[in-house]
């Protein structure tokens, strides 16, 4: 037995290195083996990776929602749109149920809704600022003639930017094509006479310059702001991928609102600075030029071409300030703000490193750079279920990062506001809130506001006020309601009771060990269906939608095209080692003829493939392990806002396990074993015949 | 003695899509124990076919062929190859050595096939034959380093490291010149008078002839002829 083994691996040996094909098979299986020791490394440690950012960030390992919903749970959205969730019947009980199952670990309440806001242009945000001073002016405030003096100016300025603009297009555009009304407004308000009568009237000044000047300026975006509401001290104590980047956390049990720093970035961050910003990474982390790439190209010229909402932002003392400071950076004479804006943004691979510098140094300092800044107070106007809309204050603490999904548009456009907030926002208000609220409906006669009003003070209201509707149905009240009250709710604190004892639309369950889930989901389900808690569990797969799946879907795509890649080496190895065995069947009818069984022969090509395999996929194995232990130890930079997601960070450490090598072994023995079946097969069926007729 | 090869009244067709090709019409014929015999005959005669019933690569479509008292039309194909492991040795016109293999490596393949005799046993075996084929020197040379002779020695070795009963050569000479073709016939007919082993080959050269015992003369697949050889070999029988 031994003995026949012996020849068996002396001829497989020989034969190896005898033969041409036998390399080409031999180099197949050596890069299979690596790609599959890379490749499945490279995947599971992206699913690792993944898994743990999308765990550590929002989701925890399971979430809970009621069985009665009507949707299933979206944490990153549905289709755009918000799953219909009911509330959790009592979710202090469920806590309780729920920790009391072992392995659970945490349970963090949650709500997940979301608004569209105005983020106001910048004549909407100078206007509010006048009109909050002509408030105070007219509630007999003394103090203000300065400010309210230079507020004047601003928006005067900004009426003349407003009139060159006009004046210019007129000069090169078709008359019919500017609106009459747009030029009579103008000039109206350019005039003296306009200003001089404000401080009679300047409430009527101001419905003027908002009616008929602020709509010219069209550069309000409107923002989609999704939020979750949750216990901000347990969340942010359960959840080790968060990061606060800007202010710092909301103090337990207050009510407050942390914006996801992506989300601040991109949606409330001055347009100019944000391109400034990512060409600037593009150049640093990509290593891109700016010439030759269409993207990077466009934002300096949408940076040249869009410097108004600059010019706006600042009054006659601050332009002036502008203007002599780039004359002295850019060593202009040029007398125009715009015009020395767009030098400055005309910018290439050579210069912009000390553009962006002076942006940042010299004209960063005169601006507002975001449309809300950390300690503003945020007015979110949201539908409630009823239908209502629904205007609640909160103060902005902070932002945050979500480690690893910080660039994702899709994970990191996730805000975080305090439960009583969200609750507020829900229609589903806390007992005091409610309580609030009907008292100044009676004082204000509960006078409804029409829907075309309701509308235009959803979409049309600057997102920063400073004073503090509660409820647009109390449109009234505006104005009137000492602002004692708001500061009076955004200092309260709320016990955990207050917290978790109201509408809660579902809660994150983190546990021990991740390994734990399968297990927990079914003792949930049990246990819900015992205690009657309504409840329904779901893995952080499921509950995060295509954002958990993308990592098995990936996997299910690049194992799809291994398996791909593993067929047409099925199909080159059998093709091969059929070459072989035609090549030799003189030798195996030689064999058969001296007497050699047909399972010597099925075992002599078996044999070779297999010490083929072994020797190859050995070193393929070797191989891939280096390259592993190179990548391991450099990490593997992203390289794009994608890669960056699937590394969940701006670096993948990928690391090896043994099984890995294990698995690629295996299966490359497997797939070489059931290609070499059929020229086996083959071989066996060679007559000795072919023994005794002469050779060619 | 019972003759080691015996056959009655074979017939060997072969089948080309629809058209019969009769190699062998109806043969008899009894080979004994020692004898050292040739098979003659022109070109498609049926020589080869001839010595493949009889080697048990190929079977009889009609007829009987017994070899070593076997009746092999009765044996499975596991059996047949058991038989020619056992009692065939098979030398073949183009040697046919296992090129990956060494002279030695060559020779001793059919014992580890057979897996009778350890490996003292085997290599005392195989270096003793080696010697007598005059081959010893060569015991690690590739058969690609040897020359068509030297290549037709270790193929006798390796027919005989068994020690089978019976060894059959389809014109081992065919790709030698003359006087090495003479070379390898004397070696196999010392072989056959040393051990008693019983040669069967088949040539058309005349001189190759002279060696043997008797003549098997074919034409058109049957037998024409059962002759004694003419010449010197006649004077040495
Ligand atoms: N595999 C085969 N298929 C079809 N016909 C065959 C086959 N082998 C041999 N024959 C035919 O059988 C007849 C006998 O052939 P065989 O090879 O036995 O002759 P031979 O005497 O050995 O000839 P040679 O001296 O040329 O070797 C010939 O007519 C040949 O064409
Ligand atoms: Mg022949």
């Amino acid at each position: 037995m031994i003995s026949a083994f012996v020849v068996l691996v002396r001829i497989a040996l020989r034969n190896l290195f005898a033969s041409a094909i036998n390399l080409v098979i031999g180099a197949i299986i050596l890069f299979g083996t690596a790609l599959v020791v890379v490749g499945g490394a490279l995947l599971d440690s992206v699913d690792r990776a993944m898994s743990s950012s999308v765990i550590g960030s929002v989701a925890g390992h399971l979430q809970v929602y009621s069985a009665a919903s009507r949707d299933e749970l979206a944490l990153y959205g549905d289709f755009g749109g918000e799953a219909d969730l009911s509330p959790i019947q009592d979710f202090p009980k469920v806590k309780r149920a729920l920790l009391s199952i072992e392995g659970v670990r945490k349970v963090v309440p949650m709500g997940i809704n979301a608004a569209l806001v105005a983020s106001g242009n910048t004549v909407d945000l100078v206007l509010a600022e006048l009109r909050e001073l002509s408030n105070r002016k007219a509630k007999k405030e003394t103090g203000l003639e300065g400010e309210l003096e230079a507020q004047k100016q601003h928006v005067r300025q900004i009426i003349r930017v407003l009139r060159g603009d006009l004046e210019k297009s007129l000069a090169v555009m078709d008359k019919s094509a500017i609106e009459p009304e747009d030029l009579a407004a103008l000039e109206q308000v350019s005039k003296d006479e306009f200003w001089a009568g404000f401080d009679r009237d300047p409430f009527g000044a101001l419905e003027f310059l908002e009616n008929r000047v602020a709509p010219q300026v069209s550069d309000a975006d409107l923002l989609y702001l999704r939020y979750v509401g949750t216990d901000l001290g347990e969340f942010l104590r359960s959840f080790d991928r968060i990061r606060i980047v800007d202010g710092g956390p909301v103090p337990d049990g207050k009510r407050g609102f942390l914006f996801a720093k992506f989300f601040y970035e991109e949606g409330l961050k001055l347009k100019t600075a944000r391109r400034l910003d990512k060409i600037h990474e593009a150049l640093a982390q990509s290593g891109k030029k700016i010439a030759g790439d269409p993207v990077l190209e466009r934002y300096v010229r949408e940076n040249q071409s869009q410097t108004r909402d600059i010019v706006l932002q600042l009054g006659p003392e601050k332009t002036r300030l502008a203007i002599e400071r780039l004359q002295r950076a850019l060593l202009s004479k040029e007398q125009e703000l715009s015009a020395l804006l767009s030098s400055l943004f005309a910018t290439d691979d050579s210069n912009f490193q000390e553009r962006y510098r002076i942006f940042y140094e010299q004209v960063a300092p005169l601006l507002s750079l975001y449309r809300v800044r950390v300690g503003d107070t945020l007015t979110i106007k949201a539908f409630t279920r009823s239908g209502n809309v629904r205007s609640v204050n909160v103060k902005v603490y902070g932002t945050f990062a979500m480690e690893g999904l910080d660039k994702s548009p899709l994970a990191a456009a996730a805000n975080l506001m305090d439960l009583m907030t969200f609750r507020d926002l829900y229609g589903f208000p806390s007992a005091e809130t409610a309580e609030e609220i009907s008292a100044m409906k009676a004082a204000a006669g509960a006078k409804e506001v029409d829907r075309s009003r309701a509308e235009e003070e959803l979409f049309g209201g600057a997102l920063v006020t400073q004073g503090s509707p509660v409820a647009i149905e109390e449109s009234a009240v505006l104005g009137v309601r000492p602002r004692s009250r708001a500061e009076q709710l955004e200092d309260r604190v709320y016990t955990a009771e207050e917290i978790e004892s109201g509408v809660v639309l579902n809660a994150a369950v983190l546990l021990d060990d991740a390994g734990r889930v399968p297990g927990v989901l079914r003792r949930i389900e049990e246990l819900s269906g015992r205690e009657r808690l309504g409840l329904k569990a779901v893995s952080w797969q499921k509950a995060s939608g295509i954002l958990g799946q993308m990592a098995t879907a990936m996997k299910a795509a690049l194992f799809f095209s291994a398996g791909i890649v593993f067929v047409i080496a099925m199909v080159i190895i059998n093709n091969a080692m059929m070459m072989a065995t035609l090549q030799r069947t003189q030798t195996i009818g030689t064999l058969r003829a001296i007497g050699a069984q047909r399972p010597f022969v099925l075992s002599m090509v078996l044999v070779e493939t297999l010490v083929l395999g072994f020797l190859f996929g050995g070193g393929g194995a070797l191989l891939g392990s280096l390259v592993m232990l190179l990548l391991g130890a450099r990490g593997i930079p992203a390289f794009d806002d994608a890669t960056y997601f699937f590394f969940s960070g701006p670096r993948l450490f990928p690391t090896l396990e043994v099984a890995q090598i294990a698995f690629a072994l295996g299966i490359v023995t497997l797939v070489s074993i059931v290609s070499t079946l059929i020229p086996a097969v083959v071989a066996t069926r060679v007559s000795p015949v072919v023994a005794m007729q002469a050779e060619e | 003695m019972p003759p080691i090869v015996s056959i009655v009244d074979v017939v060997k067709e072969y089948r080309l899509g629809k058209v019969v090709v009769p190699a062998l019409q109806g043969v008899s014929l009894e080979v004994h124990p020692g004898e050292f015999i040739s098979v003659a005959g022109p070109s498609g005669s049926g020589k080869t076919t001839l010595l493949n019933l009889i080697g048990c690569v190929d079977t009889a479509t009609r007829g009987q062929v017994s070899v070593g008292g076997n009746d092999t039309g009765k044996l499975s194909e596991r059996q047949l190859t058991s038989l020619r492991l056992d009692t065939i040795g098979f030398i073949f016109q183009s040697f046919n050595l296992v090129s990956v293999l060494t002279v030695y490596q060559n020779v001793e393949l059919p014992l580890l096939l057979a897996r009778r005799l350890d490996s003292a046993e085997r290599r005392g075996r195989v270096n003793g034959l080696l010697e007598q084929v005059g081959i010893a020197s060569h015991e690690r040379h590739r058969p690609s380093e040897l020359s068509g002779g030297q290549r037709q020695r270790v193929a006798v070795a390796r027919a005989l490291v068994t020690e089978p009963k019976l060894v059959l050569a389809d014109e081992p000479t065919a790709n030698l010149d003359s006087a090495t073709g003479q070379n390898i016939i004397d070696l196999m007919k010392e072989m056959n008078r040393r051990k008693g082993t019983t040669f069967i080959f088949s040539t058309h050269d005349p001189k190759v002839m002279e060696h043997a015992n008797a003549v098997i003369r074919l034409s058109d697949g049957r037998i024409a002829g059962r002759d004694l050889p003419r010449g010197p070999a006649e004077a040495r029988a």
